[in-house]
């Protein structure tokens, strides 16, 4: 029945032609990535790790301008202005936390993106969830059955944002090596929810409030004074505000965990004001991430002195 | 005796005719009226809200009377299944459908169907002026029928009487 929803929320976006060149060429809708129409060029999915120009078995079907504004049409319900801000930041979320990217022509107001006009390219990258991947991290970041403050250290592509949604999970359902607790989870980007219309589609657990499109360090505050979190969870964190709501956050009694683009402990440590912040033992935790062997790969586990609990893994 | 209540009878008949003229009449202008009120509310909620079409339409429908309701229901349902390539021929065929009972003259309907040209298809700030645009011009679609109406129902109760004696006349 998933796999079917999956299929169906995939296909109702798409162009009727689109549409029908996708489903004869994919069979497995589950191992489908991504799904790119440009206008004037091949239609190509990412399928099983490879790109595959559609259809494989005749001549290349061809984008065109109608077909994108079709699928746009979809996209939105038939209801552009609804996803104005979406659009602005280059992307909305559809039903089933699927990710719809778009470019065309951008029409700027002082200096300002204002909106995205003449859309001539969609990507559309399918939501998955890795549920478990943060299974050998818990008994690391967790002490007396209480979350310390982490911090995941990573550079872009190496799934820090499948691993946050899963220690989300995690932390709020319960499990060995931590007490169920409720997490108030900022999606400023609706990536760690992938929420639809306000609800989550992704699974963050039974203790969960999410605030879906807000700004970070607005929505870490409102969330204290609101919902009263036991723990935080904000994805890719980077401006000054955020590292100031997320001090003010630790110092109202709640657990942290963030994450952050860097290569390792030392270049997170050099950036402003987010390095300040480390020099001062502030998070118990620090999760290297990398894209060696495979994405989601644990380079190191340090803890706030910055020794070593785990290398290499 | 007979001739004089069969006289009376048509006359009565004629000028009855008039009077459910004239309240057809007002009854119209009545339809056009709260076609203007559901088109306020759409804007009101898109406004406030910001919600896709779907959920607006829904929303309305919740707050109007039939036909007007399973007509935005209808709507709702058909925008959320995505069933056609453009909003504005979900919106035709779901006018021409669900408020056909309405018995809109042909200017009417074209008016409500050029909603459908442009709902949903732009930025916000550029959706409100057009919608009120749209407004402005159901207000002076209203007045035009306001302006006319006493006129006419004067005219049709004076030309039900009057056609009643010219039949008496006749008959007798």
């Amino acid at each position: 029945m998933e796999r079917q929803n999956r299929k169906s929320q995939i296909l109702n976006i798409l162009a009727k032609s689109v549409r029908r060149v996708v489903e004869e060429d994919i069979p497995d809708f589950d191992e489908l990535q991504e799904i790119r129409l440009r206008t004037g060029k091949p239609l190509i999915v990412i399928y099983r790790n490879r790109e595959v120009v559609l259809p494989t078995e005749r001549k290349q079907h061809i984008t065109t301008k109608e077909e994108i504004r079709e699928t746009m049409e979809y996209i939105s319900h038939y209801s552009l202005y609804a996803y104005e801000n979406e659009l602005r930041q280059g992307f909305l979320t559809v039903e089933g936390g699927h990710r719809v990217g778009v470019s065309g022509k951008v029409i700027v107001e002082k200096d300002k993106v204002k909106n995205i006009q003449h859309i001539s390219s969609v990507n559309i990258r399918m939501s998955h969830e890795v549920i478990g991947c943060a299974d050998g991290l818990l008994p690391y970041i967790t002490k007396n059955m209480q979350v310390c403050h982490t911090l995941i250290i990573s550079p872009p592509r190496c799934g820090k944002t499948t691993l946050i949604r899963d220690l989300i999970r995690q932390i709020s359902n319960g499990n060995a090596y931590v007490k169920g607790s409720s997490v108030g989870v900022v999606d400023e980007r609706s990536e760690l929810g992938g929420c639809y219309l306000g609800v989550a589609q992704n699974d963050l657990g039974i203790r969960t409030d999410i605030l879906d499109c807000c700004p970070k360090a607005e929505g870490m505050i409102m969330l204290i004074r609101s919902m009263a979190p036991q723990v935080i969870a904000v994805d890719e964190i980077g401006t000054s505000e955020d590292i100031h709501a997320i001090e003010y956050a630790m110092q109202c009694g709640c657990k942290l965990i963030a994450s952050v683009h860097g290569l390792d402990m030392q270049e997170a440590s050099r950036k402003p004001v987010l390095g300040e912040l480390i020099r001062r033992r502030m998070f118990e935790r620090y999760v290297v991430l990398g894209n060696g062997k495979h994405p989601g790969e644990i380079r190191g586990i340090y803890d706030e002195r910055g020794s070593v609990l785990c290398r290499d893994w | 005796m007979q001739r004089l209540v069969g006289g009376i009878l048509i006359i009565t008949a004629t000028a009855g005719a008039g009077y459910v003229y004239g309240t057809e009449l007002k009854k119209y202008l009545g339809k056009i009226q709260y076609l203007r009120y559901i088109v306020g509310l759409m804007k009101g909620e898109i406004e406030y809200t910001g919600a896709p079409l779907s959920e607006v339409f829904s929303s309305v429908a919740r707050r109007v009377k039939e036909p007007y309701r399973n007509w935005l229901g209808q709507l709702s349902a058909r925008t959320e299944s995505r069933d056609e390539s453009g909003f504005s021929r979900i919106w035709n065929k779901c006018i021409d459908r669900y408020l056909r009972e309405l018995n809109l003259k042909t200017e009417h309907s074209v008016l409500l169907k050029e909603l459908g040209t442009f709902l949903g298809q732009m930025d916000r700030e550029t959706f409100n002026r057009s919608m009120q645009l749209y407004l402005n011009r159901m207000d002076l679609e209203i007045e035009k029928l306001r302006e006319g109406l006493a006129a006419k129902k004067k005219i049709g109760g004076w030309l039900g009487i009057m056609s009643g004696i010219f039949l008496v006349v006749i008959l007798i």
